[in-house]
């Protein structure tokens, strides 16, 4: 009798598969699983829970930025004061808080928005954007002027339009228009 | 084994198929860019909006309506040609969603019509006076759903969904549960110029941002802003038929004369969604407000805050698509229904044509 008709029980016995094959067998969805969750906790672990939680951490001058800008007003009327909070993060502290979108580090001399504008820059170039630009010859919205930021002079990537590293900031600057009582297309000389 | 040449008849279909499909998408994009360096044509109600409103390209802006209602001028960041372009085009969007008026159809309103099943919707129909309605002395209607004043509003907290609603998101909802159809990205020219349009009203009417105005959004209209006496469909009809039906027809299937959509429809295949914040059974406040506020035209404020309610009952137990969130049974249910009711309630409806219908108070 031979060895195939042996395993298929032809002779009347039986034998159990040992766990070497079973795992054998297993080992590439296995393996297949694993990968899988490894990506889910990397995902949930590793890759920015901080820009999707609730809590946002108090940063540096936050409490004067809040009373200078009105910022609980704005709360009052429905706004997160929460996602302006973060914006605030995001723009004094990018290479912190929006680390997933630049390569600066706290060793850089210019590592945040902040380096190369004010809040209130932020606040008339929102109220400006979505205009023509002459230089790339084509209308520019504010969210991919902040991506552009990203990816340029932040040295880093370009974050998706959704992302609260760019939809908080266009908050920061909604809200810190809001104090100026900025309109559309307001200029920064009043003229 | 394969021979040499079904090798490469396979490398040929492996390149050709991805080579053939990014050639398509430049071809689709440089149409696209095509169309946005095309002059504008716009619709009548669009020429005398933005005429109105001096809209043209140059430095700096200067609103004519402000000079009117204040008596000063305030000088805003003008616009350039491609601006003005994506301004007329978001107006013609908001007028004619279904590109009715337009010479070459629904390609000049960025084939809106991909994204809505409904071939009545427009903007129009909601947020009327193309998006920013006035009384003869320039004054916006409170609950007019003035397009300006949501922009400035914009990203607010959204009570209905939870999220801090972006004002391309808030569109999106628009296509999805209003017009009963689907999502445009975000970034497209649909979205984009609408977006601009709205941004335009916001300077010629000199809006701050984070304001409240009384024209933005429905001034909803809760059960304890009326005697309650409660909600009824049956007085609902009953004041539906009086007031509403000359316009929208004796069922709710709008009036559609020579292929235009003269009055849209409140209830059918081509009404909202289930899911659209205009049907009462999802949300008890919009509708009511809505009618109250901006119904019947040039009528406007005749209805009172129970006879409002009254009729958005009624139009809730009319039948109408199911939105995403009901699954595909009551999807189904409510096809067959969009089919079978209008011709027995006709059926009916002649039957009893020579009584009187009873008013119930």
């Amino acid at each position: 009798m031979d060895r195939a008709e042996s395993r298929d029980g032809k002779d009347g016995t039986q034998r159990r598969p040992g766990i070497g094959w079973l795992l054998r067998g297993l080992s590439k969805p296995l393996a297949g699983a694993a990968a899988i969750a490894g990506f889910v906790l990397w995902a949930h672990f590793g890759s920015g829970i901080q820009a999707f939680r609730s809590q946002v951490s108090s940063a540096p001058g936050w409490q004067q930025f809040r009373a200078s800008y009105g910022l609980d007003d704005f709360g009052a009327d429905s706004y997160f004061t929460r996602a302006a909070q973060n914006g605030y993060n995001l723009f004094y502290f990018t290479h912190e808080f929006g680390r997933r979108f630049t390569r600066k580090t706290a060793r850089d001399a210019v590592n945040s928005c902040a380096g190369c504008h004010t809040a209130e820059d932020l606040a008339y170039g929102f109220v400006n954007s979505d205009r023509f630009d002459a230089k790339l010859g084509r209308r520019m919205s504010f969210e991919e002027r902040v991506m552009r930021c990203y990816a340029g002079p932040m040295d880093g990537f370009v974050p998706t339009l959704y992302d609260p590293a760019v939809r908080d900031i266009r908050i920061l600057a909604r809200a810190v228009a809001h104090h100026l009582q900025l309109g559309e297309g307001a200029r920064k000389d009043g003229s | 084994m394969a021979t040499l040449p079904a090798k490469l008849l396979k490398v040929a279909l492996i390149v050709s198929i991805p080579g053939g499909l990014y050639l398509l998408a430049v071809n689709k994009h440089a149409e696209r860019d095509a169309l946005r360096q095309a002059a504008v044509e716009i619709t009548p109600a669009c020429k005398a909006k933005l005429q109105d409103y001096a809209l043209r390209p140059g430095e700096p802006y200067r609103s004519p309506y402000l000079r009117k209602m204040t008596g000063s001028w305030s000088e805003l960041r003008g616009y350039s040609e491609d601006d003005v372009r994506a301004i007329q085009r978001g107006c013609n969007i908001v007028d004619d969603t279904q590109g009715q008026l337009a010479r070459d159809g629904a390609r000049e309103r960025w084939n809106a019509t991909r994204f809505s099943r409904s071939t009545h919707s427009s903007c129009d129909h909601c947020h009327q006076g193309v998006g920013d309605k006035q009384d003869a002395a320039g004054n916006r209607p409170v609950g007019s759903n003035g397009l300006a004043a949501s922009w400035v509003m914009a990203d607010m907290y959204d009570r209905f969904t939870g999220l801090l609603l972006p004002y391309e998101l808030r569109q999106m909802q628009c296509y999805i549960n209003s017009s009963n159809g689907f999502k445009p990205n975000a970034a497209d020219d649909l979205l984009r110029d609408v977006t601009a349009y709205s941004r335009f009203l916001a300077a010629a009417l000199d809006l701050k941002i984070g304001n409240r105005y009384p024209e933005q959004g429905m001034d909803e209209i809760a059960a304890s802003a009326t005697l309650r006496r409660g909600d009824d469909y049956v007085r609902g009809a009953h004041v539906y038929r009086q007031r509403c039906a000359t316009c929208h027809g004796p069922q709710g299937l709008g009036t559609v004369v020579q292929g235009r959509v003269l009055y849209p429809a409140l209830a059918g295949a081509e009404s909202f969604s289930f899911d659209s914040r205009m049907n009462f059974a999802r949300i008890d406040t919009v509708m009511p407000g809505f009618i109250c506020r901006n119904m019947p035209l040039g009528a406007e404020g005749s209805l009172d805050n129970q006879q409002c309610r009254d009729i958005a009952i009624y139009l809730s137990t009319l039948p109408r698509p199911a939105g995403d969130k009901q699954g595909p049974l009551v999807a189904a249910w409510q096809q067959l229904m969009m089919t079978v009711m209008p011709p027995l309630t006709r059926y009916a409806e002649s039957l009893g044509s020579n009584h009187t219908l009873h008013a119930p108070d």
